[in-house]
């Protein structure tokens, strides 16, 4: 599965998002649950900005000499015995993995979460090249057992299906005979998943954070799966974003913190694990050989740029849980494996402006992620910097929304304009007034009015009552007025 | 003290009574109010849309309108913020931008003026309902005046202030916002609305012309008898409504 | 332990350089005092027996039972956990402490008593000692460091100490003694700094372990043991 999902065009996506009441409703819960427990864990950690400025000067600083802490991080995995490969594209990491694989001659893999490797879409390229890939990470599973239905959510994959949905699938699919309980299905999927770990040739797995110092790879998970896949297959495949990385474990223990508490509200998540290259020769349990693909695929230009915070982003969801847009839409009306706030920042940057214009605009900027991300990227700032860009740089803005903004543009730079225009408006609007109010305006109005009144503009502005009042004098507030 | 009134559009044409009322309250506490005719709007719709280039005349326009001010008080967080852009802005034009740096710091929306600078917390209102307060986004989360309108509502007689449930989510005015993603916005509206019906409270109450543009056109829409009034018009009020 | 190769770096780390604009830095990269130093206020001017108790507080919200015994008693704690639990066969790490606590003489006495069979991890056979990991009802480990704040017990991997014993069986059981347990996650990781700087050799997998597997992947419901252990027990012993 591609950085891309969904339908081509965004309106649709948005359309079936908004018709999906199945859907909204579980993302709306989800994120009430969410938001209370991150609240809560920020809250009883006390000093929670403080921590945020830890994070930010971390990811700060590891950015600035990202080179180097990626040289030692490759120096120290092959001192341990594991392979290094740096993968620019997609592709050279796809190609990599696979001729891992071919060698190998493996046909069963088993996988835990990594959303990189779903931007890469490796699935897809083993899947060609004959192999059984198991998802074992439960919403990720579901997800591939429904036809590999595209996760909508960076932390919970399946967070747009309900239980019923999920019991149905697993009935459909796997001859699930039980209820939607999700007692009943975990214990279902565990029973199937366990098998399906001790069979595995290859374990392929994502990584939360590498450490430079040391060369190792942790793993931020509950279920168990990733450990799993760490354990019973003779060969490991871990496969990183090149930005995911820390100095050394002094930053791990701070930027898992900050991850765990904004994620799921957890002091710690049930497993972090970290591995440092394969097994040792006399270790009785572990991979027997391990790889370390470091996946460029886009994120090197957006270094050195404005945007060169996107990533700093662990990858924790906060932002999306607290999104009001992402709310009402869903993660799939975001066309990208990536959505909500961090997903309309970063999609553009690695994707281009050309089928991901419109998600900048998705967003009120009302600045709830930016308050709440770990990190401190300024999310919604970001926005505005991608609708300058689209608008200054690539010309990109439609006809009429110039034509609005070169109006604006000399009404609010001309205190004679404006004020004639001020002026002007109750004039302007006469022919549209019903009733003391607008309810259906002209133009660009009418998509103020689909669904709400505009109110009228008053005979007298405040600048004419300014200057013709008599100082001192009260004007009282009355419910009637 | 010289106090110069930032009106913003929405506050000059629509929301007539929460200027008047602005002026009153800081007349009452001594201020020496006047109005810089030249000025016009922040800027805030074209910035906030990209057109950055395009913003500069408006800001350049606005500081020159207050430069001689002592204080600038605004009765909308969301404008008195964008203000505070200004010198990122301006920032490859050195001039401009020493004189956006000092519009921001004499900035204060209306009522962070009041607690900080005034030092007031009781305005001595009077004012019978049952009210509930939506927290702007751009005032609490950029601005960061959080406690002052609730500070000093708590503190207006036979005001009875209810909760509102998920308080810190967007209304969904966002600017263009509204008008670019019509079928978003008014999702994010409607929600809003229902919040505000389940407090069972008849005014509304808000700090931002655009928010209050937006909930009381959709609360109008749906003939919900609920009225949408400024802070400053509570905060000025004397019991007789 | 032969080298492993490294492909394709120089021209990928000469690009990140390049888009920072300026040339590799291959060394003398110091990494800076934070200005922030949060982590370290974080219980730190708890005693250990206030430790004990947020941990014990910790182990409600983890899903985890808790128990405080003493050295002496040790034995028939575990003994009536896994008699509470059911289990039926254990499979224990390979690490001293098991004998220094006056354990592996009792497993005859649980297998008279209770029909209770008690295997070690064979650093011989390997493949046995995880098939043995896969069938038993219960893994059981010492504790080599312990999380307070969290809940969590540090595991380093050794040939004795395989990572199947905490994964496989569906029980978990931590033997955490008093001294390992430390305010956070930073004191841990620390040590683990340290460690490195010193040209100490780290183990091949560290595990932080915080109670019985979990999952919230169906709608936001909590489900206690997904893949790893479906139960977990602590029991704290006074080693001083
Ligand atoms: S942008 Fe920030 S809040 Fe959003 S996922 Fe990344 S780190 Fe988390």
């Amino acid at each position: 599965m591609p950085l891309h999902v969904g339908e081509k065009a965004f309106k649709s996506r948005v359309e079936k998002g908004l018709g999906n009441e199945f859907m909204r409703g579980a993302v709306r819960s989800a994120q009430g649950r969410l938001q209370d427990s991150r609240s809560h864990a920020a809250e009883e950690l006390g000093d929670w900005e403080e921590w945020r400025n830890l994070g930010q000067e971390i990811r700060q600083h590891t950015m600035e000499n990202l080179d180097f802490y990626l040289q030692q991080l490759s120096e120290k995995v092959a001192e341990r015995g594991g392979h290094v490969y740096f993968a620019e594209t997609a592709d050279d990491a796809n190609h990599y993995i696979s001729e891992v694989i071919e060698k190998k001659k493996a046909r069963k893999i088993a996988k835990s979460k990594s959303m990189v490797t779903e931007e890469i879409a490796l699935n897809d390229i083993l899947e060609e090249q004959g192999c059984n890939v198991v998802e074992t990470d439960l919403g990720e599973y579901i997800l591939q057992i429904d036809d590999h239905d595209p996760p909508s959510h960076i932390v919970a994959p399946a967070l747009h299906k309900n239980k019923e949905q999920i019991r149905d699938v697993f009935k459909e699919k796997l001859g699930y005979l039980h209820t939607e309980k999700p007692e009943e299905l975990t214990l279902f999927a565990r029973e199937q998943l366990r098998k399906e770990f001790l069979s595995a040739e290859v374990g392929i797995t994502g990584c939360n954070f590498a450490v430079a110092e040391s060369g190792t790879c942790a793993l931020v998970t509950n279920e168990g799966n990733a450990r799993m896949v760490s354990t019973l297959p003779k060969t490991q495949i871990t496969v990183m974003g090149m930005e995911r990385i820390v100095p050394t474990w002094e930053e791990l223990d701070v930027l898992v913190s900050l991850l765990t508490r904004a994620a799921v509200g957890q002091k710690l998540t049930s497993y972090v694990t970290a591995l440092t290259g394969p097994k040792e020769e006399s270790e009785g349990d572990g991979p027997e050989e391990f790889h370390l693909v470091v996946v460029d695929n886009g994120r090197s230009k957006i270094l050195g740029t404005e945007f060169q915070e996107a990533l700093h982003c662990i990858r924790c969801a906060a932002c999306i849980n607290v999104c009001p847009v992402y709310r009402h839409i869903g993660g799939h009306a975001y066309g990208s494996i990536y959505p909500g706030p961090i997903g309309a920042v970063l999609t553009p940057l690695l994707a281009g402006y050309e089928d991901y214009k419109e998600l900048p605009y998705a967003s009120s900027l009302c600045g709830a992620c930016t308050e709440v991300c770990p990190v401190k990227i300024p999310l919604h700032e970001y926005l505005i910097d991608h609708r300058r860009n689209i608008v200054e740089k690539e010309n990109k803005s439609n006809l009429s929304e110039k034509l609005a903004m070169q109006g604006f543009h000399k009404l609010a730079g001309s205190a004679g304009l404006f004020n004639i225009a001020t002026k002007m408006a109750p004039f302007l609007v006469t022919p549209f007034v019903r009733d003391g109010t607008i309810s259906k305006g002209p133009g660009p109005l009418k998509a103020w009015t689909g669904a709400r009144e505009l109110p009228l503009p008053q005979k007298e502005r405040f600048r004419d009552w300014f200057k013709h009042r008599t100082k001192g004098g009260q004007h009282i507030a009355k419910r009637g007025d | 003290m010289k106090v110069s009134i930032f009106i913003t559009c929405l506050g000059d044409v629509f929301y007539v009574n929460a200027g008047k009322a602005t002026v009153e309250l800081l007349e009452r506490y001594g201020c020496e109010v006047d109005f810089p005719e030249t000025q016009t709007c922040c800027g805030q719709p074209a910035y906030n849309s990209g057109y950055h280039e395009k913003t500069k005349a408006a800001a350049k326009n606005m500081i020159t309108a207050f430069e001689h001010s002592e204080y600038v008080v605004c009765p909308s967080g969301s404008c008195a913020y964008m203000f505070r852009e200004y010198e990122e802005l301006l920032q490859n034009e050195p001039d401009w931008k020493v004189k956006a740096a000092a519009l921001k710091r004499k900035t204060y929306e209306l009522t962070q003026f009041l607690t900080e600078i005034l030092q007031i917390e009781n305005t001595g209102a009077e004012f019978h309902a049952k009210a509930t307060y939506h927290t702007s986004c751009h005032m609490t989360r950029l601005l960061g005046v959080k406690e002052a309108p609730l500070k000093l509502l708590s503190n207006v007689s036979g005001l009875e202030m209810v909760d509102l449930p998920n308080r810190h989510d967007c209304c969904g005015f966002g600017g263009t916002f509204s008008v670019k993603m019509p079928e978003i916005s008014q999702q994010m509206v409607d929600e809003k609305a229902l919040h505000i019906e389940e407090t069972d409270a008849d005014v509304l109450i808000g700090a931002d012309g655009g928010c209050l543009m937006n909930i009381g056109g959709r609360l109008n829409r749906q003939k919900k008898p609920i009225k949408v009034m400024h802070i400053a018009e509570i905060l000025n009020s004397r019991g007789d409504n | 332990m032969q080298r492993g190769e490294i492909k394709n770096r120089e021209a990928f780390l000469d690009k990140v350089a390049g888009q920072l604009g300026r040339n590799r830095r291959k060394d003398n990269v110091i990494r800076p005092k934070w200005k922030h130093q949060v982590q370290w206020k974080v219980l730190a001017d708890l005693t250990e027996n206030e430790l004990v108790d947020v941990l014990e507080k910790q182990c409600e919200v983890i899903h985890t039972d808790f128990i405080r015994t003493t050295e002496k008693e040790l034995d028939a704690k575990i003994l009536q956990v896994l008699q509470a639990y059911g289990v039926k066969t254990a499979l224990t790490s390979d690490d001293s402490r098991f004998s220094s606590f006056g354990l592996t003489n009792k497993y005859q006495d649980w297998k008279n008593s209770s029909d209770i069979d008690v295997f070690k991890w064979d650093i011989e056979s390997p493949g046995q000692s995880r098939h043995l990991a896969e069938q038993a009802d219960a893994g059981i480990t010492f504790s080599d460091i312990t999380l307070a704040e969290s809940g969590t017990v540090v595991l380093f991997s050794s040939d004795g100490k395989g990572r199947s014993v905490s994964l496989l069986p569906s029980t978990y059981i931590a033997i955490i003694p008093k001294s390992s347990l430390v305010p956070r996650m930073s004191q841990a990781a620390r040590e683990i700094h340290h460690q490195i700087e010193s040209g100490g050799r780290i183990s091949s997998c560290i595990n932080f372990i915080s109670g019985p597997s979990n999952s919230a992947d169906i709608e936001m419901n909590l489900v206690v043991g997904v893949h790893g252990p479906i139960k977990a027990a602590y029991i704290l012993v006074e080693d001083r």
